[in-house]
């Protein structure tokens, strides 16, 4: 495993483990009510109506980096469902359905009071029955209206112009479909939602994008890359889940100043720095020392992921007279964002050229059907605007579809035929 | 008279969409549809004619360049090869229903590859979107989707309709459902149609003009009704819906009959009428947000599959490479068809191609057990 270069970094991962610890503390202990939920779910909902919510993708990040998730998923390959089904989002229903068939992280995931999931992928409002009935859970479910017009440059537009983003008949429906959750989760918790406060919470929200915004710019142009792609994952998905928080505000400008600092201090990732990677898709967990497996070898350098780039373009949202209209208009293009053209190929490509990329690697996570779609528009477009593509086929959480040398093998090749030559 | 009317039935199905480039003038009032999500009423009312996109079993080869493989099933691709060859030049209009990601993804390819210039020749490009959750927001969403669909149809049509046209459109289609309904009574019990015979049959409703589809169903029905019944294990088909007859003649090639399928396409298309004394845009739209697709709630689809099994002494069910929701619902098939003591088996091949030789010998050894079952059935 590479070293970590950045305080921050380690203060990321023992928070989410404290944080963890101290949700099955009050689960257990104090029987108060957690939320299992989808990443795309609005989290200050939860947060303000005081139920914590665990985030599925990063219950399943967790399990795939501790190497559980192949046995995970050879229980339910065993259980009859076909291989070729969502990975990611369901390695924690195997979690709780396969409960003997590995050892899940940190004592497991204790029973939630509600499931929640947007309808966005076909397959989602079937993990979520399967999950919610191997916890004898409720499962609460937001549909997703389909988007029908998609505006060129969105990242221009959803800061100030985010009603512009969304069709009207989206937007009102989304809304009211909040409306119907703040209802649900004040049933359950014993905090009314203070809409004053859910206005406060998204100016925070904000800020601690802004903050990242200024750490993006930092990275982009920087002379030669001062953080590993790796380290900026964990440093934003750490804050994500508890986005608008002052943990999350003040580890965001304490991942920031330290960035700065090495910046200013002409320290690097790699001393030979030649080539700049961008990575494209979900992230690598069961082998994230992939990501800087040729720092050494071949002085390239992955400096750009979704992860950071994205919280600032897709979440700040400024004039909230109507907070829930706003936090509406985030919630309801999430996905068109990253994966439909033509939003995900013309926002790929811009970052790209702000982080004066070299080469890029495609993942194609032929499991995560809804993702893997979009992807030769995503290439195509990256080619045109002078840059290499790589495409990796490989699933995010299954260690067992990945064959970590010969992947090694083909990025080497790649790098030395088409970007070092 | 059985033979000829399944026959132009046959024809009703199988060939309109296959035929679109070679006819301009009769293209320009033709509307291209992905899946039967999307209310033949409207886009009949709205002067126009519905032909669903199809698989076979042909290469996709200029498909192949924008689709990522496994990802689509084969209609889609058919669909799309359709639309960057110019065959779709001369129709009014390709509706896209959000009945699974694959046919949302579909729609924002198609127009993302017009943008581009890629598809030059394609003609507008229209979204469907059905929600299904059981809430008064979701059915006025519905509803307005389907009110917007009419209004663009005929605006693509050159003239203005009313609800009037449109209740006269469910009243037509309702009574060919009347026909389809007996086509399909005459495969339970001691089913007197193949396969394939019936899905093309059920199918040509979507297709055909629906006063000429109530004589050709009605006067298949008459005459089938006389014939004797066909023993042979009777088979489900389950899954992934099929859009075709092609997994029907590859499971009878083995010595059953495929008695029922969940598929819009086939015995779950026409089973119910629709009410439009009232809203008539609601009530289409409460009707088509029940049609089986890749977004339809597992509850539901287990209820169409608990009630199809009183007909079937074994399921063949279909999870391709492509699937990405109904293998899911493999735990509960299992739990279900245990407790009714109905053999399965799962295939795995492209439901629009040719078997695999692993699926064919899964299904041959489900019908050994299916007529196996039936003897020692008829002997106790």
């Amino acid at each position: 495993m590479s070293t970590k270069q950045f305080e921050s970094t380690l203060a990321a991962a023992a928070f989410q483990k404290q944080w963890f610890g101290e949700l099955r503390r009050r689960v257990f202990d104090e029987r108060r009510p957690y939320a299992l939920i989808q990443a795309d779910v609005p989290f200050e909902l939860f947060d303000l109506t005081d139920i914590p919510a665990v985030s599925n993708q990063w219950w399943s990040s967790i399990v795939a980096a501790k190497r559980q998730a192949p046995a995970f998923l050879s229980a339910m390959a065993a259980d009859g469902i076909p291989g070729p089904l969502c990975r990611y989002c369901s390695l924690g229903l195997a979690t709780t359905r396969y409960p003997k068939a590995g050892d899940a992280p940190w004592g497991g995931l204790p029973t939630p009071r509600l499931l929640c999931a947007r309808l966005t992928c076909d397959c989602i409002h079937r993990v979520f029955s399967l999950w919610a009935d191997a916890f004898g859970a409720e499962l609460y479910e937001i549909e997703h209206p389909a988007a029908s017009e998609l505006p060129p440059k969105w990242w221009e537009l959803t800061r100030h112009r985010w009603r512009e983003l969304i069709e009207p008949h989206r937007l009102d429906f989304v809304a009211g479909s909040l409306e119907r959750l703040i209802e649900k989760l004040e049933s359950i918790g014993e905090r009314r939602l203070d809409r004053a406060a859910l206005r406060e919470r998204l100016e925070r929200v904000n800020r601690q994008e802004e903050i990242f915004d200024a750490a993006r710019k930092l990275i982009a142009s920087a002379p030669v890359t001062p953080v590993r792609m790796t380290e900026q994952i964990a440093n934003v998905m750490a804050t994500q889940w508890v986005r608008g928080t002052d943990w999350a505000i003040a580890h965001a400008q304490h991942f920031h100043d330290e960035l700065r600092a090495r910046r200013l201090g002409r320290r690097r990732v790699c001393e030979n720095e030649k080539a700049r990677l961008m990575w494209v898709g979900a992230g690598l967990w069961h082998d994230t020392d992939f990501y800087s497996a040729f720092e050494k070898s071949h002085g390239a350098v992955f400096v750009w992921s979704m992860y950071l780039a994205f919280g600032p373009d897709a979440y700040i949202r400024y004039g909230l007279d109507d907070p829930l209209a706003a936090l509406a208009s985030r919630t309801a293009t999430f996905n068109e964002f990253l994966h439909n053209p033509p939003w995900a190929a013309e926002w790929t490509v811009a970052q790209a050229l702000e982080h004066r990329i070299d080469a890029a690697l495609v993942l194609h996570p032929k499991s995560m059907k809804p993702s893997a779609m979009g992807r030769f528009f995503i290439e195509r477009a990256l080619e045109r605007a002078g840059i290499p593509v790589l495409r990796v086929e490989a699933d995010v959480v299954d260690a067992l579809a990945w064959d970590p040398a010969a992947a090694r093998k083909a990025v080497a090749a790649f790098l030395e035929e088409r970007v070092l030559e | 008279m059985s033979l000829g009317a399944i026959d132009e039935l046959r024809a009703g199905f199988e060939q309109p969409f296959w035929a679109l480039g070679r006819d301009v003038a009769s293209d320009g009032r033709t509307v291209v549809v992905s899946w039967p999500s999307v209310p033949v009423e409207l886009v009949r009312a709205a002067g126009l004619a519905p032909i669903f996109a199809r698989g076979r079993n042909a290469p996709t080869p200029t498909a192949h360049g924008v689709l990522e493989p496994d990802l689509f099933p084969n209609r889609l691709r058919q669909l799309v090869d359709a639309g960057l060859t110019g065959r779709l030049a001369g129709v009014a209009a390709v509706v896209l229903p959000r009945s699974s990601d694959p046919d949302y993804k579909c729609f924002l390819y198609l127009r993302e590859l017009a943008r581009l210039g890629t598809a030059a020749e394609l003609p507008p490009v229209l979204l469907f979107d059905l929600l299904h959750a059981d809430s008064p927001d979701a059915r006025a969403y519905n509803a307005d989707r389907a009110r917007s669909l009419y209004a663009d149809l005929a605006s693509l049509a050159g003239q203005p309709r009313g609800d009037d046209e449109l209740r006269g459109a469910v009243a037509s289609a309702n009574r060919a459902r009347t026909a389809a309904r007996r086509v399909q009574a005459l495969r339970a019990g001691a089913p007197r149609l193949s396969g394939v015979d019936a899905l093309p049959s059920l199918g040509a409703f979507l297709q055909l003009e629906p006063e000429r589809y109530a004589a050709l169903a009605d006067a298949a029905a008459d005459s089938l009704a006389h014939r004797a019944p066909l023993e042979a294990p009777r088979v489900l088909v389950a899954g992934e819906p099929v859009d075709g007859a092609a997994l029907h003649a590859a499971i009878e090639a083995e010595g059953a009959v495929v008695v029922a399928e969940l598929s819009p396409f086939g015995a779950c298309g026409t089973e119910t009428d629709i009410d439009s004394s009232g809203d008539p845009f609601a009530a289409l739209a409460a009707h088509y947000e029940r049609v089986i697709d890749a977004r339809l709630p597992v509850g539901a689809l287990m209820q169409r599959l608990d009630a199809a099994l009183v007909s079937a002494d074994a399921v063949v069910i279909s999870l391709p490479p492509d699937d990405a929701s109904f293998g899911w619902d493999y735990p509960r098939y299992r739990e279900l068809l245990a407790r009714h003591a109905v053999p399965h088996a799962v295939v795995h091949g492209d439901p629009a191609g040719s078997l695999t030789p692993s699926d064919r010998g899964r299904i041959q050894s489900l019908l050994d057990d299916a007529r196996a079952r039936r003897e020692a059935a008829r002997v106790y």
